[in-house]
């Protein structure tokens, strides 16, 4: 899926796969797919919300201070989710909690968001089937 | 009285556009200044020249200030803190713009704090002449005034000594593991120097941090309406409209675009030096916080910055 369109959060070990909308950051995502977990400030402040980023790449989307993100986490895989917007589809891993679902609407939606993302990019996509036919 | 109030706060902010935005557009501050990176805001009803300053880079608080009645109470307050074991130096008139010649030293709970005896005065925007209730072209919450802080530090009890020996703040409110003092363990502790229920607060955690600092409102009506301008400006609710048991406050918690913990206050009984200090214990801190919930959420003592 590198290159893809359609930015997904794979969260680890469940492989619930959420589908967000282009800069949107990973807490946003998954509060919008009806998901909670353990926040603050939502602000880039008071490191709360770290989850571990265990594969793909995401930038933060406002400078975050040294007091709250270490040089060392800069690169360990620490994701600040509320200002880490993935730059290809990302698993994370929550830190010593689940993710709790408290609006299964919301995951409908989400769900079925995804998947229509991901055919429209099939659809515009005809790479596949030339390469096959060379 | 020496020490008349808490009268500015000096804070990070990661963003300094967002942040001009929040405090001036939502809260409703006036900006004074703006010098060598730095943002001087002052609220309607407070004549001196700045009670907020941002600077841009980090998050946190960087300083407080405290304003006292007279120039001759530097010098009191001075031997105070020398005795009660403080490194003092002075500041010169201009160090903080607009500000007085003082003093600053670093509190045992690690937060620099400064005192000075005179700002540039502005005055109030209604005036001192027949003056009417309010501005009528209010922006957002239209907040009167600063109101007060809240701060982590690791030895509660001696911060309550140094409010008490070097600003002669009394406290009004405490958390504590016991009723008798001597026996007991300060969890919190709430205090002011004059009928304000508190000018600064104190909890046990990290040093150097902040918890909140607050804006002053009316009454309820006033922090409902701000919870709405708050909707309205995205604004992330820590919690709130609610009632704190403790000082009996009407407040909402929120935070700035940065994740610094803002509050809005109304309310509070009169304080006074001589009435009994009001003692909750552990096991009744989540209603002396949220006096309707009665539960503490995750974030009053994990979220700072």
């Amino acid at each position: 899926m590198q290159g893809s369109t359609v930015p997904t959060v794979t969260i680890h070990p469940t492989g619930e796969v959420i589908y967000l909308d282009p800069e949107e950051t990973v807490l946003y995502g998954l509060y919008r797919a009806g998901y909670a977990y353990t926040i603050g400030c939502r602000r880039g402040g008071c490191a709360i919300c770290k989850v571990d980023c265990r594969a793909g790449d995401f930038h933060y989307n406002r400078p975050v201070a040294d007091t709250v993100i270490t040089e060392t986490e800069r690169s360990d895989g620490t994701c600040l989710s509320c200002r880490a917007v993935p730059e290809t589809d990302i698993t994370i891993e929550m830190r010593g909690e689940n993710l709790r679902l408290v609006n299964p609407f919301l995951r409908q939606i989400n769900e079925k968001a995804r998947l229509r993302a991901a055919a429209l990019a099939a659809e515009r996509s005809p790479l596949t089937s030339t390469t096959t036919k060379e | 009285m020496a020490v008349m109030r808490m009268g500015y706060v000096h804070a990070r902010v990661t963003d300094l556009a967002e942040a001009k935005n929040h405090y001036a557009n939502t809260l409703g501050l006036y900006e004074t200044l703006s010098q060598d990176g730095k943002v001087y805001y002052k609220a309607w009803d407070e004549w001196d020249h700045h009670s907020v300053v941002l600077e841009e880079g980090g998050v946190g608080v960087v300083k407080f200030g405290f304003k006292v009645e007279y120039e001759s109470d530097i010098d009191l307050i001075e031997k105070k803190a020398q005795d009660f074991g403080l490194t003092v130096e002075r500041m010169s008139k201009g160090e903080n713009p607009e500000v007085s010649d003082g003093i600053r030293f670093i509190a045992p709970s690690e937060h620099v704090f400064e005192v000075y005896h005179d700002q540039t005065l502005i005055g109030t925007e209604v005036g001192t002449h027949n003056p009417d209730a309010f501005p009528r072209h209010l922006v957002g919450v239209g907040v009167p005034a600063l109101d007060h802080a809240l701060i982590l530090a690791e030895d509660v009890r001696t911060m309550e000594n140094m409010f008490r020996a070097v600003f002669d703040f009394f406290p009004t409110e405490r958390v504590q593991t016991d009723l008798e003092d001597d026996d007991a363990h300060f969890i919190a502790s709430w205090m002011t120097a004059n009928n304000q229920i508190h000018q600064i607060a104190v909890l046990e955690g990290p040093q150097a941090k902040l918890h909140h600092f607050a804006f002053k409102l009316g009454d309820w009506t006033e922090v409902g309406r701000a919870g709405d301008i708050f909707a309205m400006d995205d604004v992330p609710i820590d919690i709130g409209p609610t009632r704190h048991g403790i000082t009996r406050g009407q407040t909402i918690y929120f935070f700035d675009p940065s994740g610094n913990r803002n509050e809005v206050f109304a309310g509070g009984y009169p304080a006074y030096r001589d009435r009994p200090i009001n003692k909750w214990t552990p096991d009744q801190i989540a209603k002396g916080i949220f006096y309707h919930a009665r539960e503490l959420n995750e974030r009053f003592t994990s979220v700072f910055t």
